[in-house]
């Protein structure tokens, strides 16, 4: 099953099933459905489904006044670039709204856009960017395990977060891998445990980090995979305590913003760890050629990173 | 209106006033860390609003609020406690002025953000609808907010969906310390209403009797009808003052926005200017001046009272 498909079905499911919702945005129950990620979404009794006008700073701050009334809802977004005209309620309003115990679920589902061949929209893919600006709580989706949890769990859960999706993944297979562990947040995913590397995957890198483990298993290289789908701070502990073990590290992130996840990670790891071989795979930016219409794929060296830990 | 009903709105009036006016002596002495917008010329609006209001219906504010926290609280101490960042403070010192809001006293939400807080109404709107509680969402904005994009699209939401909202856009003219003609063209409010399909009605003059049977109009309106209408108030922001300005021969007039007023002080007939600008002044329609003298001073007997002044 396609990646969209997936998540389409699980977010079926759960608004289904969820009297009193009220699901929103633009296109969301006409033309494409926003490549099918609300495709034929019901909701449960007493909820409507809006198909809204093309007005992002109020659509931004409509969930949040349901919420203060009460009335759970979700904003369904084409694009993460246009939660950029709703900044200021995603700061200001959700500051005074964070500050009680909520009574009601604000979720925005952004589709990240991470395809280059769509133009200038796409530098902006570190989703990371935007739930750091009020440290909102923020989730993405890169295979069918963390589909499940995150969006099962969050959801439509009492309290406001962002889920985004990665738009570069629509048309591939979900990934069904199996998991070693998650966290209670659904923050930090462990799919792998070996004893020869560690690989940490940030963003929406996670088919790259799970393309490395099966490439180095098959040189006889087992490896833990992790995969870090939050922004905001989380405890490294788990993934240290496998670096310590392994001594071999490698980070991936595939976002292209100066404010990377990982840089927080790699402080930290490199502090409290004695590292053999340590392998940063990240976004080079040259010149202006990243904002020109490109395919838009994070360069990962398999063959190189394989050898340098055979 | 039976006289004491009468009364007791004059006394609302004098109330608000009061209450500011003791907020402005504190600010003047330095008393308060956070940035206060005073809205002394503003109190009609506010007086009416609150009795417009029951307990279904909900407000939402922008950063000038404390005439309608006033008015909602019918006590100046815990909004005054809120200013000096005390825990007993209407908002436990957790939001000082700009976004003071009392879920208990139907304030919502209020916002330091211009026109940030018309989608949210419009949010707390749909809400309602699909509660089916009845209650009215009341939104307060202003002539600055209009020029922002969230009014227009606020609008455009509320009546494409059915949403009785009341838009009240205080108009005083200013933004911050430029004049409407100084900053952009004039908006034709009742051609862009009218083009979205929403109401608009007018009110001017501070003639708050008038205005609490006009708000009562207009909400029945409103929930029969709806559909949002835009109220226009004009007011006039009082206190502002004069200061020397080497680059111009004429003195420069600084308009109120945030921050006390050195040149307005507390005192018995709390009169600032004698027109209709100012809604104390209009009072005098409806009551004799020996009449109004004595009410203002009740009512500043009792503020201080309050207050252990």
């Amino acid at each position: 099953m396609k990646y969209i498909q997936y998540i389409n079905e699980i977010l079926g499911r759960k608004t289904a099933e969820t009297d009193g919702l009220v699901l929103f945005g633009q296109n969301i129950a006409a033309g494409s459905h926003i490549s099918g990620l609300t495709k034929g979404l019901r909701v449960g009794k007493g909820g409507i489904i809006i198909n809204t006008p093309n007005s992002e700073n109020t659509l931004t701050g409509l969930g949040f006044g349901m919420m203060l009334g009460g009335v759970s809802s979700i904003f369904f977004m084409k694009q993460l670039d246009f939660l950029l005209l709703g900044i200021d309620q995603i700061v200001d309003t959700y500051n005074f709204v964070r500050r009680k115990e909520p009574k009601a679920s604000y979720t925005i589902m952004p589709v990240i856009s991470d395809l280059g061949y769509h133009g200038l929209q796409s530098s902006f893919n570190n989703f990371g960017d935007i739930a750091s600006v009020a440290r909102i709580p923020g989730f993405t989706i890169t295979n069918k395990i963390d589909a499940e949890e995150i969006i099962n769990a969050h959801l439509v859960s009492p309290g406001f977060r962002i889920i985004g999706v990665g738009q570069r993944l629509f048309g591939d297979e979900i990934l069904d891998v199996p998991k070693v562990y998650s966290n209670n947040e659904k923050t930090l995913f462990q799919y792998a445990e070996g004893d020869k590397a560690t690989i940490v995957c940030f963003n929406l890198s996670f088919p790259y980090g799970w393309e490395l483990y099966n490439k180095l298993k098959e040189r006889g290289i087992d490896s833990s995979l992790f995969s870090v789908n939050s922004v905001t701070p989380i405890g490294w502990q788990k993934i240290i305590e496998d670096v310590s073990e392994t001594r071999n590290l490698i980070v991936i992130d595939d976002s292209k913003s100066e404010n990377s996840s990982c840089d927080n990670f790699i402080m930290n790891v490199l502090e409290k760890c004695q590292i053999k071989n340590k392998i940063i795979v990240k976004r080079e930016i040259k010149g202006n050629e990243w904002l020109y219409p490109n395919p838009d794929l994070l360069q990962i060296d398999y063959e190189t990173i394989v050898n340098k830990l055979s | 209106m039976g006289e004491s009903k009468k009364v007791k709105i004059a006394k609302e009036i004098l109330r608000l006033r009061f209450g500011q006016l003791v907020v402005n002596e504190k600010y003047k002495a330095g008393q308060f860390k956070i940035p206060i917008h005073l809205a002394m010329g503003h109190e009609a609006i506010a007086v009416a609003v609150d009795l417009m209001m029951d307990e279904k219906d909900k407000l939402v504010l922008s950063h000038r609020n404390i005439h309608y926290n006033l008015a909602r609280t019918g006590t100046l101490r815990p909004v005054l406690d809120e200013y000096l960042l005390k825990k007993e403070g209407l908002a436990y010192a957790e939001l000082g002025s700009m976004n003071l809001a009392s879920e208990e006293k139907g304030v919502i939400y209020a916002s330091s953000i211009l026109g940030n807080n018309l989608p949210v109404a419009t949010g707390l709107a749909l809400a309602e609808k699909v509660k089916r509680s009845g209650g009215l969402v009341i939104v307060v904005t202003g002539d600055g907010a209009i020029e922002e994009g969230a009014f227009y699209e606020s609008l455009l939401f509320m009546k494409s969906n059915a949403l009785g909202v009341l838009v009240i856009i205080e108009n005083n003219r200013w933004s911050m310390h430029t004049k409407i003609e100084e900053r952009r063209t004039e908006i034709d409010l009742p051609k862009l209403a009218a083009s979205l399909g929403a109401g608009y009605e007018k009110l001017d003059g501070n003639d708050v009797y008038r205005y609490v049977e006009k708000l009562k109009e207009v909400k029945k309106k409103i929930l029969e009808d709806k559909k949002p209408v835009v109220l226009e108030v004009n007011v006039t922001t009082l206190g502002g003052w004069y200061v020397e300005d080497k680059e111009r021969k004429e003195k420069r007039f600084i308009h109120p926005h945030a921050g006390p007023l050195p040149e307005t002080s507390l005192v018995e007939w709390p009169e600032i200017e004698r027109s209709a600008n100012d809604p104390v002044f209009a009072l005098q329609e409806h009551f004799s001046s020996d009449g109004l003298k004595k009410l203002s001073q009740e009512v500043l007997k009792s503020i201080k009272e309050e207050i252990g002044e």
